[in-house]
C-alpha cells in the first residue's frame, strides 16, 4: 500500500508544503484553466476552487500515482470541465474576448511575428475540445507527456501520438492562413 | 520502429527541448518552424491578475478558512446538504444488515426463539384473558372480576389451565442423575409425577419423558429449577382460560341440587305409590347428574390448581454446550459461545456483502458516468 504523503515524498501535511506547490504551479494552472474556459472571471473562480479542493484533499495525494503537478492539474481540469458543463446546461454564453495585451502590442513591432501569433490563435480556436485540452496541458500548463497521461488517464505513448497529430494539424492550419 | 514513428519521436523531442530552452535554435527550417510554433503556443498562456494571485495566496497561507453560506430561510446547521453516495450506501447497508439479522433470528435458531417467546404472557390462549389472568402473573393469583366483565359474569376468580413443556439435554453420563433430579424437584414443589418413561436408545433418541403436575402457583419455580438440570433446548408455556366452563358446570350442579331438593319435597307429599315411584326415578337421574357434574367440577379445579409440565430429556451430542458443572462444562460453554459468535459474524458478513457490493458497483458506475459527462463536455 502506498504511503500517504501530502505533496511530495518526505513532506508533512501542512499549509507550508501546500504553499510551495501553490507557488510552483499557480500561474500554469491559472493559464491552463483560462485557456479552457476562455473567460478570466470564471477562470479565477475555478482556479481558486481547484486549489481549495486540493488543499482539503491533500492527504489523499499519493506520489506513486504521479507527480504533484499532475495531481493538481487533474483537479483543476475536473473543475474546469464541470464549469464548462454548467455553462452548457445554462445556455451557450459567448466567451469573453481576451483583452489585448497592450504592452505586448507596443513592443510587437515585427509584423511577421504578429501575423504568426494571430494565425496560431485562430488555429487553436479551430481545434476540437480534446485537442485544445491537450495543447493547453502541454504548452500552457507545461506538463510532461507522462504527467498529461496521468491527468487524462491514458498512456504516455497515446499522449505523444495525439500531441503530434494536433501539432501537425496546427502547423497545417497556420500554413493555410499564411 | 517505422519512419513515421521516428518522425513523431523526433518532433516530440524538439517540442520538449524548445519548451526547456525557451528559444528556437534548430538550423533545419522545418524543425525551426516547429520550434517557433511551440514558442507561440507557450506565449498564448494567459497571465493571472496580480490582485487575484495575491488574494488566493493569502487564502492558501491561511489554510482556506471555510466560508459558510447561510441558507436564506434556515439556520446554518439546518441548511440542506447534498448527501454523499457513500453515506447513502452506508445507510442502505446498515438497514439491510438490521433486516437481515432480524430475519436470521427466525433461521436455524428460530425454533428455540419462538418457543421461548410463547410464554404465558404472549400465548394466544392467554391473550383472550384480558380481564386479569395474564396480568395476575404465572403464579395464578387472579384478581377479582367484576360482575359485568368477561365471558363468565359472576365468577369471582379466573380459572386458568396452565401447561409448559421443556426439552433438556445432558451428557450421557449424567442422564440418570438428571432424571432423578426431575422427580426430586417435582416432589419438593408439592407436585407429582403423572407418567414417566426412561429408556436408553440410539444416539439422539429421547432418553426420558415425564408428565408432571405441579401447583400452578409454583410453575415458574418448577421451570426455573428444571432448567438448571441441563441444556434447555426448547421451553414453551401456554395458558387457557377455563373460567366459563367452570362457572357453567357449577351453575348446572347448583340447579341439579335444587331440583333434587324439590323432588325430595314432592316425594314426601306424594299421594300415591305411582307418583312416588315416578319421583324416585327422577331423583335417581338427578343424583346421577349431580355426581357427574361434581366429577367435572373436580377435574376442572384440578386442571386449574395444578399445571401440567411435560419434560423431555435427551442426550447431548459431543462438544455441545451442556450446562454441566466444573471446568469441562465451562470450557464447553466457552467454545460454544465462541463458535456462536463466529457464526453470527459470518452471517452478518454475508448479509452485508450484497448491499456492500451493490453500493460499490453503484459508486463505480456513478464515478464512471461523471467522468464520461466531463469528457463529453470537450467533445
Amino acid at each position: 500500500m502506498a504511503e500517504r504523503v501530502p505533496i511530495a515524498a518526505g513532506d508533512s501535511p501542512n499549509a507550508a508544503t501546500f504553499g510551495a506547490l501553490y507557488e510552483r504551479t499557480f500561474p500554469k494552472v491559472y493559464a491552463y484553466v483560462a485557456s479552457m474556459l476562455r473567460d478570466r472571471s470564471a477562470a479565477e473562480d475555478v482556479t481558486a476552487q481547484a486549489y481549495e479542493r486540493a488543499y482539503r484533499k491533500r492527504r489523499s495525494y499519493r506520489p506513486a500515482r504521479g507527480t504533484a503537478e499532475a495531481w493538481i492539474f487533474g483537479i483543476a481540469r475536473n473543475a474546469a470541465l464541470d464549469e464548462l458543463r454548467r455553462r452548457k446546461r445554462r445556455a451557450e454564453l459567448p466567451a469573453e474576448p481576451e483583452p489585448e495585451d497592450e504592452a505586448a502590442l507596443a513592443v510587437e513591432d515585427h509584423a511577421e511575428h504578429s501575423v504568426r501569433r494571430a494565425a496560431v490563435r485562430a488555429a487553436i480556436a479551430d481545434l476540437e475540445g480534446t485537442e485544445r485540452d491537450m495543447v493547453a496541458l502541454k504548452f500552457t500548463g507545461g506538463l510532461s507527456n507522462a504527467e498529461i497521461a496521468r491527468v487524462l488517464r491514458t498512456s504516455e505513448s497515446n499522449v505523444g501520438t495525439r500531441l503530434h497529430r494536433t501539432i501537425t494539424k496546427l502547423r497545417e492550419a497556420c500554413h493555410d492562413r499564411a | 520502429m517505422t519512419e513515421l514513428d521516428a518522425v513523431v519521436e523526433r518532433d516530440l523531442r524538439v517540442i520538449d527541448q524548445t519548451i526547456d530552452r525557451g528559444q528556437a535554435t534548430a538550423p533545419d527550417p522545418a524543425q525551426h518552424e516547429l520550434e517557433e510554433m511551440v514558442l507561440a503556443l507557450g506565449a498564448e498562456a494567459p497571465e493571472p491578475d496580480p490582485a487575484f494571485a495575491a488574494e488566493l495566496g493569502e487564502r492558501v497561507v491561511a489554510g482556506f478558512p471555510r466560508r459558510r453560506v447561510p441558507h436564506p430561510s434556515l439556520p446554518a446547521w439546518l441548511a440542506p446538504r447534498r448527501p454523499s453516495l457513500i453515506a447513502l450506501a452506508g445507510v442502505a447497508s446498515v438497514v439491510a444488515a438490521v433486516v437481515g439479522v432480524a430475519s436470521l433470528s427466525t433461521g436455524p435458531g428460530g425454533d428455540e426463539m419462538s418457543s421461548l417467546g410463547s410464554n404465558s404472557e404472549s400465548s394466544p390462549a392467554l391473550s383472550e384473558d384480558s380481564s386479569g389472568a395474564a396480568g395476575a402473573g404465572p403464579r395464578g393469583v387472579a384478581p377479582p372480576s367484576g360482575p359485568s366483565r368477561g365471558f363468565a359474569p359472576g365468577a369471582r376468580t379466573r380459572r386458568i389451565e396452565r401447561s409448559a413443556s421443556l426439552a433438556l439435554a445432558a451428557p450421557e453420563d449424567r442422564l440418570e442423575r438428571v432424571a432423578d433430579e426431575v422427580v426430586a424437584v417435582t416432589d419438593r414443589l408439592d407436585g407429582f409425577v403423572l407418567r414417566s418413561s426412561v429408556s436408553t436408545g440410539e444416539e439422539g433418541a429421547s432418553f426420558g419423558n415425564f408428565e408432571l403436575r405441579v401447583p400452578a402457583r409454583r410453575l415458574q419455580d418448577a421451570l426455573a429449577q428444571l432448567s438448571k438440570l441441563g441444556d434447555v433446548r426448547t421451553r414453551t408455556q401456554a395458558g387457557q382460560d377455563i373460567t366459563r366452563r367452570f362457572v357453567s358446570v357449577g351453575d348446572r350442579l347448583e340447579g341439579a341440587r335444587a331440583q333434587k331438593a324439590s323432588l325430595l319435597s314432592r316425594l314426601e307429599e306424594a299421594d300415591s305409590d305411582t307418583e312416588a315411584e315416578s319421583i324416585r326415578r327422577r331423583l335417581d337421574l338427578t343424583s346421577a347428574e349431580i355426581n357427574g357434574l361434581r366429577g367435572q367440577l373436580r377435574q376442572l379445579r384440578l386442571r386449574s390448581n395444578y399445571a401440567s409440565v411435560s419434560v423431555t430429556l435427551e442426550r447431548a451430542n459431543d462438544g455441545e454446550r451442556t450446562g454441566g458443572d466444573g471446568l469441562g462444562g465451562a470450557l464447553g460453554d466457552g467454545v460454544r459461545s465462541l463458535s456462536d459468535s463466529i457464526e453470527l459474524m459470518v452471517r452478518l458478513l454475508g448479509v452485508l456483502l450484497v448491499p456492500g457490493a451493490l453500493a460499490g458497483v453503484i459508486w463505480l458506475a456513478a464515478q464512471s458516468a461523471r467522468r464520461r459527462r466531463r469528457e463529453a463536455t470537450l467533445g
